[in-house]
């Protein structure tokens, strides 16, 4: 009878699958690495090396090692000879900094270590955009980039900068002779001793033509506020003002505006009464519209129209408006309410590139009087001054072979423009001045290096009321000459980049060293601008013509909107920690990808598959719009993805930026949807793509994880008894907290600091800055695309996103639904989904479960509330990491710094890239175990500096790398036992509440509860 | 112990007293008569205090060189020049004036302090010490034969050992043969003795028994010891003698490790460091044991490697202009390896520790060797016995209204010391992270 008994794993195994019948076979359900430690798997197949070989070998490296051990090596200590009195070795010392990297502006503060730059910090909060998006904080890496331009190149051969402008000004000269323009392309230019340069250019050529570009063009946009202000800027918004935002597929917390509203929009939704709502009507799903408290879905082309008819709606105007879909009108009725309700302090937000539905906005919020209160003509931001009729006519010149000479400073439009590859063949002379050999600089008849932005002299007007200087914290690694110094020696003036920002200063009547120190100063220029009644009356009286182009836009079954993940619009591609951040929505890095709704994909016939070891597949498709068409594209089906749409990010697809990105995704600039979105047709292509995914789960399964309460239930039970209930235990001793249902004694945590962290949860938007900080400042290794998709991925700090399912405990009671079915329904996203994010990294727990399992007692907790862990004790058994409940220990697999399979993904595998490492913290060897230490170096540091000045420490005064990197201020980290503290009234706040409090392993780390504004 | 054994080894107070012995011979031997209060060698404690920064006895630096001066000069002019030599100028004194002209118009300090006993000390100090009089070649003091190793002492003995019981064998064979005895050789003595202890199970047991045990024990202390490179004492590229300028000029440690006090590295010196004093010191002064000039007169070739680096002209006393300076590539003797933090503020500034605690005797060292173990037992022993600096505002004032952590430590420890190890000096991540 016995014999006839049989056990099932799963139901996989009883339906006999062909995935359940290879895990039956193997012991492991995957291969182990061991020809990848080895190296080589080919030396390692045709090797002839026979077993007593290998003990021979064996035995002999381990005498040659041991004996090799007794030597100590010689190490050089070289001093400076003469050394500067600002440096002291060992010391950080900061500067002042304007980062631009062609798309993102931030004031910032650049730590460097013995003159190397290693990290950057939000620059002064009275500055212009003094946050540090992730972009901005990797920057520090492109500097390091091996794949930089080094030296001139001229016929694919290394040249130098003295026949490099020798044939510049033989060109120019010629162009002159023959009558044919001499063309500069840059990007927007709002920098005052640039712009004299082009003056002076354009005084001293009658044929100059000066044109610029943005990678993700705004043109059409800036040509609406152009003919409303007469000033060709973006207006800027005040989200402090405001108690409504609605948002049309403007991705704003991420990467849509010019201007950082992300700190603004989180200090507006603190939980209270008077708290900014905000609802999100969009087809992607955005970062932005994964925090709003109500999102809307929609298609692209149906934008203009809902904008017409709210503007019908809040002014009681009349004008014809286009076939709105019946859900989508209902749901726009009740924001048109919303939107009456709060007039003059509500502000509304349109994305993309469309002149129609900018004009429209505009004339949205002239009617709710918002121009003036929450839109602010008369704060002008010159970020972005690209335009793309100008770069048409460009174009047909070029082809018309009416341009005899063209700069290239900046953009890269063979890349991200189509058409100019073939225009460019036109031109008699063409210089790529630009950071490496990248599309664009490949096709020209010429090419030479400047400077990355931490190495140059630059000054900027962002806005009427800022000007920020750049100054260099390193001497130029390569052989390269800023833009502006080309463009001057041409004049015949031999002044550096230094000499004209020092002008430039001086003549604002500026004390130059106090600018520098400060990184620019607050200065007010007479923007021009007319009333706001004015520009109101005028967005009012050209609604109707913007309502007939919004109305005839081309609509389809299927529309594309473009948008852009953490890498941007493509001019950091190469840097290998903006991939290795898993996307703050999809969660899978290094790809970009086709994303879908689940019902569209369906329909279509795309699939993503979990493979046996929990890896993402997904299917291929190809894009066609209009002519132009884009190939095995990826499919992931995303969540809250508007059925009729689909997304896919910028900036990947590259083939000239460096060993990290080229060839990683496809180029979404092919199919030169210049408005941002377009009508596409999409047909399955045949095979699957493997993605690197880091998150599974998709959901909570009704736990909770992620505490959340409504903005009204909060209000009206402010201690939370009814939505943020600590759990008990019963025991022989009456009831107790977790905290109290204790095995072990507890640590003494009141003699000393006490350091704990609170993680708010309401002001948290996801972006990621936080992750890529944290590496940066604990030299965690890059792992790349296949060590991702293993589950292997290093990071410390991770962002969990999880969506709400369509299915909860109480709905499966009400419809009686069973059990299996509950939970297989709870597991999946929802069509509509609500998103949180939590950041979740080592929790230091007081208890930790990982120090009782730990054999050796390599990590251990300290008498300051931190869990210890020390590498070179550790052996690498990974009992800690099976018993940590909450998954964030991370194993060192490889030696990722020497190991050739990273060669392309890690940074420190080059000379080059190892100058980013911070010098305090060590890099850890393989087969140890890492994780969150609370950035104890800056604790020790801190400490110490309180130490020297013989003074108590201060809140405030230490903080981790990921607080500092938060614009939103969502971390907040000190010593609760310091009366007072930012972080002690945090712990006390009735929505703080542990991770997973029932385990009872009483964390460090605090999250306080979401407040969400539904109504 | 093994400190000790160095410093005898050096000689060190040996060649101490020589030195001081041989100063005062000299000085003592080439003293003309002087007056009552005239005293050379307070004439030349003054010159060293308020002269030699800018004048030398045998050659111009800012100054003229001095020696022989007194010929030179009437006494009467010299001491109104030295007491006040703008008001000489002032006077119209045409002397005065051209020596003016000639040093560029360098101004020299006024020093209407000096009485005129203490300026005729001084003249009488430039006066002693003879100008010329350098003999070229310079005798060289003979090492002192070092003292005969104890360990060669003991295999000594135990040779003699060895034949004086080989001997005692051979008398006895030689008695048993007069006694008409059957004799043995010492080889058969020997094999006798061996097979009756192989024989021997006892004495097989006890002898693998101490083999093994003292095998491992050997092996384990030759395992720790590696990469613990007590008493390393690498030659480095410039012969810098700590002694010389920490101990006999009393150089304070942070003059020029000045990083010591603010960061985690001591910080060797930048070569400018060096030049603050070696613009003057060239070396020609530098005496040997037997009070001559070690140089014969000429610059020590080690600070003419500082000049090299630099690109100093010593000649025309200016630095040379577009001189590609090369850095001093000092040889590293310290080496934590890099799984460790080390911060020198925290024992200088913090902890209160003096740089010889960790560093030994380095004012005794001609040529800096590595002093402690540097190991981690090392570290943690000292974090268990040395009491922490409370007096620091950092532990005694409190923030906030809160209780100063002093007070936390008292309501703990009550009168205990309190040691690092009682304030968390013990933990791994404390140092390794």
């Amino acid at each position: 009878m016995a014999k006839e008994k049989l056990y099932w794993k799963g139901f996989d195994q009883l339906a006999n699958t062909e995935v359940s019948k290879r895990l039956a076979e193997n012991e492991f359900s995957e291969d182990l690495p061991i020809d990848q430690f080895l190296g080589d798997d080919n030396l390692m197949a045709n090797s002839s090396t026979s077993r007593r070989d290998f003990l021979k070998y064996l035995g002999f490296s381990t005498a040659a090692a041991t004996l090799a051990a007794c030597e100590q090596p010689i190490i050089e200590s070289i001093p400076y000879v003469v050394k500067p009195d600002s440096l002291t070795p060992g010391m950080p010392t900061y500067y002042a900094t304007t980062y631009l990297d062609g798309q993102d502006f931030a004031s910032i503060l650049v730590k460097t270590r013995e003159g190397r730059p290693i990290k950057i910090e939000p620059g002064d909060k009275t500055r212009f955009n003094w946050g540090t998006n992730g972009r901005a904080q990797a920057s520090v890496l492109s500097l390091y980039d091996s794949s930089r331009l080094r030296q001139p190149i001229k016929d694919d051969t290394e040249s130098d900068w003295v026949t490099i402008s020798g044939d510049l000004k033989n060109a120019v000269e010629e162009s002159v002779n023959d009558g044919k323009q001499f063309m500069l392309l840059t990007g927007s230019i709002f920098s005052p001793s640039f712009k004299l340069v082009v003056e002076d250019l354009r005084q001293t050529y009658a044929n100059f033509v000066h044109v610029e570009i943005d990678a993700v063009s705004s043109s059409e946009v800036l040509d609406v506020w152009e003919g409303l202000t007469g000033v060709r800027a973006m207006p800027s918004i005040d989200i402090t003002a405001a108690n409504l935002v609605v948002s049309f597929n403007e991705d704003f917390l991420s990467s849509g505006t010019p201007q950082q509203v992300a700190s603004d929009y989180a200090f507006r939704r603190k939980p209270g009464k008077g708290m900014l709502r905000h609802i999100q009507i969009e087809s992607n799903l955005s970062l932005t519209g994964s925090n709003a408290d109500k999102r809307i879905k929609i298609k692209p082309s149906q934008i203009g129209l809902s904008l017409s008819y709210l503007l019908n709606q809040v002014s009681d105007s009349n004008y014809s408006v286009g076939k709105i879909d019946k859900v989508l009108k209902n749901q726009l009725d009740s924001v048109a309410k919303e939107l009456m309700s709060s007039n003059g302090k509500s502000v509304v937000l349109v994305g993309g590139n469309s002149g129609a539905n900018a004009y429209l906005s505009a004339a949205l919020n002239a009617a709710l009087k918002n121009i003036g209160t929450t839109i602010r003509p008369d704060k002008p931001i010159y970020l972005r001054s690209g335009n793309d009729r100008a770069f048409e006519n460009a174009i047909v010149d070029m082809n018309a072979g009416r341009v005899g000479t063209l700069i290239i400073a900046g953009p890269n439009p063979v890349y991200n423009r189509v058409g100019f590859d073939s225009a460019l063949k036109n031109v008699n002379y063409s210089l790529s001045l630009n950071d490496r050999f990248d599309e664009t600089s490949v096709a020209t008849t010429a090419a030479a290096p400047v400077p990355h932005y931490l190495e140059s002299w630059a000054d900027y007007v962002p806005t009427n009321l800022d000007f920020s200087v750049s100054q260099p914290v390193i001497r130029p690694l390569f052989n390269s000459r800023p833009t502006i110094e080309v463009l001057s020696e041409l004049l015949g003036k031999t002044k550096s980049a230094k000499d004209l920002v020092k002008e430039s200063v001086l003549a604002k009547g500026l004390n130059w060293s106090q600018t520098l120190h400060d990184g620019g100063a607050s200065l007010k220029i007479d923007a021009r601008i007319p009333s706001f009644t004015e520009i109101s009356g005028r967005a009012l009286v050209g609604a109707e013509i913007a309502m007939e182009t919004a109305g005839s836009m081309d609509s389809g079954a299927m529309e594309l909107s473009l948008y852009q993940k953490t890498v941007g619009a493509g001019y950091q591609s190469n840097n290998p920690w903006l991939h290795e951040l898993p996307d703050p929505i999809s969660r899978v890095c290094w790809d970009n990808y086709l994303t879908i709704s689940a019902a569209d994909a369906l329909s279509i016939g795309f699939v993503n598959e979990t493979q046996s070891n929990g890896a993402l597949d997904g299917s291929l498709a190809n894009i066609q719009s209009g002519e132009l068409s884009l190939n095995n594209v990826p499919v992931l089906i995303q969540p809250g993805q508007a059925s009729g749409t689909v997304g896919l990010a910028v900036g990947y697809g590259r083939s000239q930026v460096g060993k990290v990105a080229d060839g990683l995704g496809v180029n979404a600039y092919a199919l030169n949807l210049l408005k941002g979105f377009g009508v596409v047709k999409i047909t399955p292509a045949g095979g699957m793509h493997e993605f690197a995914s880091t998150q599974l789960g998709n959901t909570m399964m009704g736990r909770k994880i992620v505490n959340e309460v409504s903005l009204s239930d909060f209000v009206n039970d402010p201690k939370g008894s009814s939505w943020n209930e600590k759990p008990t235990f019963h025991t022989l001793d009456g009831t107790v907290s977790a905290d109290e249902a204790n095995l072990w004694e507890n640590h003494d945590h009141e003699t000393m600091h006490m350091w704990n962290m609170s993680i708010d949860l309401n002001s948290c938007h996801g972006c990621g800055a936080c992750v890529i900080a944290c590496h940066i400042e604990n030299n965690v290794p890059v792992v790349g695309k296949e060590e991702v998709r293993n589950f292997r991925d290093m990071h410390w700090l991770r962002i969990d996103r999880y969506y709400s399912s369509d299915m909860t405990p109480e709905r499966a009671d009400m419809e009686d639904v069973g059990v299996v079915k509950k939970y297989a329904e709870m597991e999946k996203p929802g069509v509509s989904p609500e998103v949180v994010f939590q950041p979740v990294m080592c929790q230091h727990c007081n208890h930790a479960p990982c120090e009782t399992v730990c054999p050796v007692g390599a990590t251990v907790h300290s008498r300051e509330g931190l869990n210890h862990m020390a590498y070179n004790r550790c052996i690498g058994t990974r009992y800690c990491a099976n018993n940590c409940p909450y998954k964030v220990r991370r194993f060192n697999w490889f030696n990722y710094q020497k190991n050739e399979q990273f060669s392309s993904v890690n940074p420190a595998q080059d000379d080059l890239g190892r100058m980013v490492l911070n010098p305090d913290v060590t890099v850890r060897a393989r087969g140890v175990m890492e994780k969150c230490t609370m950035c104890i170096q800056n604790i020790q540091y801190g400490k110490l500096e309180a130490k020297k000045a013989g003074r108590p420490l201060k809140d405030g005064e230490i903080n981790t790398a990921c607080e500092s990197a938060c614009d939103t201020g969502a971390i907040t980290f000190g010593d609760v036992n310091l009366p007072n503290s930012a972080v002690q009234i945090a712990k006390n706040d009735s929505r703080s509440y542990h991770l997973l409090e029932e385990v009872g392993t009483q964390p460090s780390v605090f999250y306080q509860t979401k407040v969400r504004n539904r109504v | 112990m093994n400190s000790c054994r160095m410093y005898m080894r050096k000689g060190f107070s040996n060649s101490l007293l020589l030195r001081l012995l041989s100063i005062v011979l000299t000085i003592s031997a080439l003293s003309i008569p002087a007056s009552a209060e005239v005293d050379v060698d307070l004439g030349k404690k003054l010159f060293k205090s308020n002269c030699a920064s800018c004048h030398k006895l045998d050659k111009k630096l800012i100054g003229p060189a001095l020696s022989g001066v007194t010929q030179r000069r009437s006494e009467e002019w010299l001491l109104r020049w030295i007491r006040n030599n703008a008001e000489l100028r002032a006077s119209g004194d045409a002397d005065a004036k051209a020596i003016f002209e000639e040093y560029n118009g360098s101004i020299m300090t006024a020093f209407p302090a000096l009485s005129d006993d203490d300026i005729k000390s001084i003249l009488a100090y430039t006066d002693a010490v003879p100008a010329v009089a350098i003999p070229k070649d310079v005798p060289t003091v003979q090492p002192v034969a070092e003292p005969a190793n104890d360990l060669f002492l003991i295999y000594v003995l135990g040779v003699f050992l060895a034949l004086f019981i080989i001997l005692l064998l051979r008398i006895r064979n030689t008695l048993k043969q007069i006694n008409g005895d059957d004799s043995s050789t010492v080889i058969q003595d020997f094999n006798a003795l061996t097979q009756w202890l192989v024989g021997n199970k006892r004495f097989m047991t006890a002898a693998t028994i101490i083999v093994t045990v003292g095998f491992i024990h050997q092996l384990f202390w030759f395992l720790m010891a590696i990469g613990v490179e007590v008493n390393y004492q690498p030659i480095q590229p410039i012969a810098f003698s700590h002694k010389i300028h920490a101990g006999e000029n009393q150089v304070d440690c942070n003059y020029c490790h000045t990083s010591a006090r603010q960061s985690k590295h001591s910080g060797i010196p930048s070569t400018n460091v060096c030049m603050n004093c070696h613009m003057y010191i060239d070396g020609t002064e530098i005496l040997n044991d037997a009070g001559l000039p070690k140089y014969a007169g000429e610059r020590s070739p080690e600070i003419t490697k500082i000049y090299a680096a630099i690109g100093w002209d010593a000649e025309n006393r200016s630095y040379i202009e577009n001189y590609e300076q090369k850095p001093v590539r000092w040889i590293r003797i310290h080496n934590l390896p890099d799984l460790v933090y080390f911060n020198h503020a925290q024992h200088v500034t913090a902890g209160g520790v003096e740089c010889q605690t960790c560093h030994g005797p380095i004012q005794e060292m001609d040529v800096v060797y590595q002093y402690s173990e540097l190991t981690m037992g090392w570290c943690i022993n000292c974090h268990r016995e040395t009491e922490v600096k409370t007096d620091n505002g950092y532990y005694a004032e409190a923030a906030d209204g809160g209780k100063s952590i002093n007070e936390r430590l008292a309501a703990k420890f009550h009168d205990e010391i309190i040691t690092v190890e009682k304030i968390g000096g013990l933990e791994c991540g404390k140092c390794h992270y």
